[in-house]
């Protein structure tokens, strides 16, 4: 078993980081199609899509059956799972790969449900380590204001309700979700994560990533190109 | 009063479980099921609530985990999550439960079984050990140990070889019984180092099941506290259960000799 920042693979690997409302997603969308136009062989991977456990998280999420180490567990499953089949062998491949949230996603939701931090890096070792994790911080308000205006009201386990911290939905939201933001604060220097500013236009921010992502894939030699 | 192997789930006390927590570990036909179930009557019999349980049986996960092996494709790491998540909810939701309500819980298999196996197929031993470090420590571990050349007559004569208890999701190049011979070995040696560092109760799982009965009595006797009527049981004569009785002088005896021991 390979450990994480022990993966010597010709593929380069990119994820995005950082709360509900950031808008994570639109820039990963973004940089999927100019890397796409670019002409990149290039594979986009979603948090939670394996589909094998799929099933059982989700009936978990529906019924509410999931406890802070089941979520925790049934979540490293899901992501093992998209190791193993799909993000090794594609950057082994010599593949872009881009993901919409990685183990740092389990690393804070996980210690903001009380899981032992040590015990969730250790279950997570498995992992390859980004090229470039992109993390794109932003105020609490921000983040809320976005995802309301976006769509009605919060999910469960998203606004952490699971935990019993409010009966409110947006108290338990800003309550759970300030936790995650101090989570993912401690790990900026611990795994060398860059910070984008997600408050800043987003022309602006997808050129900043742009440019990182560029310096990366220009030094690597055995790109796969698209078909 | 029991506490893990140093991870704290959150909102699950491990302090308040006045209950016993007893396991059967053994590779795969050598007997446990048919113990858990003779354990499981003599201890109703006493007076002891037991909840018997085994892995792959919770609510959360043990389908998902089914159809996934009728599948075979689940990755070796997923797989030793897939089982961990499943313990945890057992654990969660019926373990720790029983426990703090008092009962004996006998579990057919515990986390060693599943370290054992993540082993076998190459897994980092440090990265398996951690997963499970959540698992309370149990009252008692029992082993039934067995050789591969005991064991290979039983699968042929009772079950034949199973795909998954052959390792062939790994020796895929194998026929069945050479992988079986293979995966088995591995597995008893993973087994038997996790003897010592768990601290196993060693019983050897070749004499006949009546024996070996007796034999896990005996050592279950030595954790709980003295049943209800326990003298009444060991002295009236009931018919029909003559081995049983047996049994109970047997027990009886050595609960005496540890008493001197302590004395």
């Amino acid at each position: 078993m390979k450990r994480y920042g022990d993966h010597r693979i010709p593929g380069r690997l990119f994820v995005v980081e950082g709360i509900d409302g950031s808008g994570k997603s639109t820039q990963l969308m973004l940089l999927h199609q100019w890397l796409k136009a670019e002409g990149y062989g290039v594979v986009f991977s979603e948090w939670n899509s394996s589909p094998l456990v799929k099933d059982t998280t989700k009936r978990g999420k529906k019924k509410q059956l999931l406890t802070p180490a089941t979520f925790s567990l049934i979540h490293a499953t899901d992501f093992a799972d998209r190791t193993e089949r799909n993000i090794i062998p594609l950057l082994k491949a010599g593949a872009v790969v881009l993901c919409d949230r990685y183990i740092y996603t389990a690393f804070a939701r996980d210690a903001s449900r009380g899981m032992d931090p040590e015990w969730i890096r250790e279950l997570y070792a498995f992992a390859v380590k980004p090229t470039v994790g992109f993390y794109f911080r932003v105020p609490l308000e921000v983040a809320m204001k976005r995802i309301n205006d976006a769509r009605a009201g919060f999910k469960y386990y998203e606004a952490g309700m699971d935990l019993g911290l409010s009966d409110d939905p947006n108290e338990s939201f800003r309550l759970f979700q300030g936790r995650i933001l101090d989570e993912y604060d401690r790990m900026i220097p611990e795994f060398g994560l860059t910070v984008i500013d997600a408050t800043l236009p987003i022309e602006t921010q997808q050129q900043e990533m742009r440019l990182m992502v560029l310096a990366k894939l220009t030094q690597a030699k055995q790109l796969r190109v698209a078909p | 009063m029991k506490e893990s192997y140093g991870v704290r789930l959150p909102g699950l006390e491990l302090d308040d479980l006045v209950g016993k927590l007893i396991v059967l570990e053994g590779t795969d036909g050598v007997g446990r099921s048919t113990q858990i179930r003779l354990l499981k009557e003599w201890l109703e019999q006493q007076g002891h609530a037991v909840l018997d349980t085994g892995l792959t049986r919770s609510g959360l996960v043990g389908k998902g985990i089914k159809r996934a092996k009728e599948g075979h494709t689940l990755g070796r790491i997923t797989l030793s999550l897939f089982y961990a998540t499943d313990f945890a909810d057992r654990l969660e939701n019926e373990i720790v439960p029983a426990l703090r309500a008092g009962f004996v819980v006998l579990t057919d298999r515990y986390t060693y079984s599943l370290m054992a196996r993540s082993m076998v197929r190459g897994l980092d031993p440090a990265w398996v050990r951690n997963i499970h470090r959540f698992a309370p420590k149990p009252d008692a571990i029992f082993y039934l140990r067995i050789g591969v050349d005991e064991l290979i007559p039983r699968a042929v004569f009772t079950r034949g070889f199973d795909y998954w208890e052959s390792g062939m999701d790994f020796y895929s190049t194998e026929d069945m019984y050479d992988s079986f011979r293979k995966y088995q070995t591995a597995l008893l040696q993973q087994f038997d180092e996790l003897a010592e560092e768990f601290n196993f109760n060693v019983i050897d799982a070749r004499p006949e099941p009546r024996a070996i009965f007796e034999q896990l009595k005996a050592g279950i006797d030595r954790i709980l506290a003295p049943p209800v009527a326990r003298a009444a049981v060991a002295v009236t004569p009931s018919p029909g259960t003559g081995t049983s009785e047996a049994g109970e002088e047997v027990a009886v005896e050595e609960l005496a000799e540890e008493r001197r021991k302590r004395a």
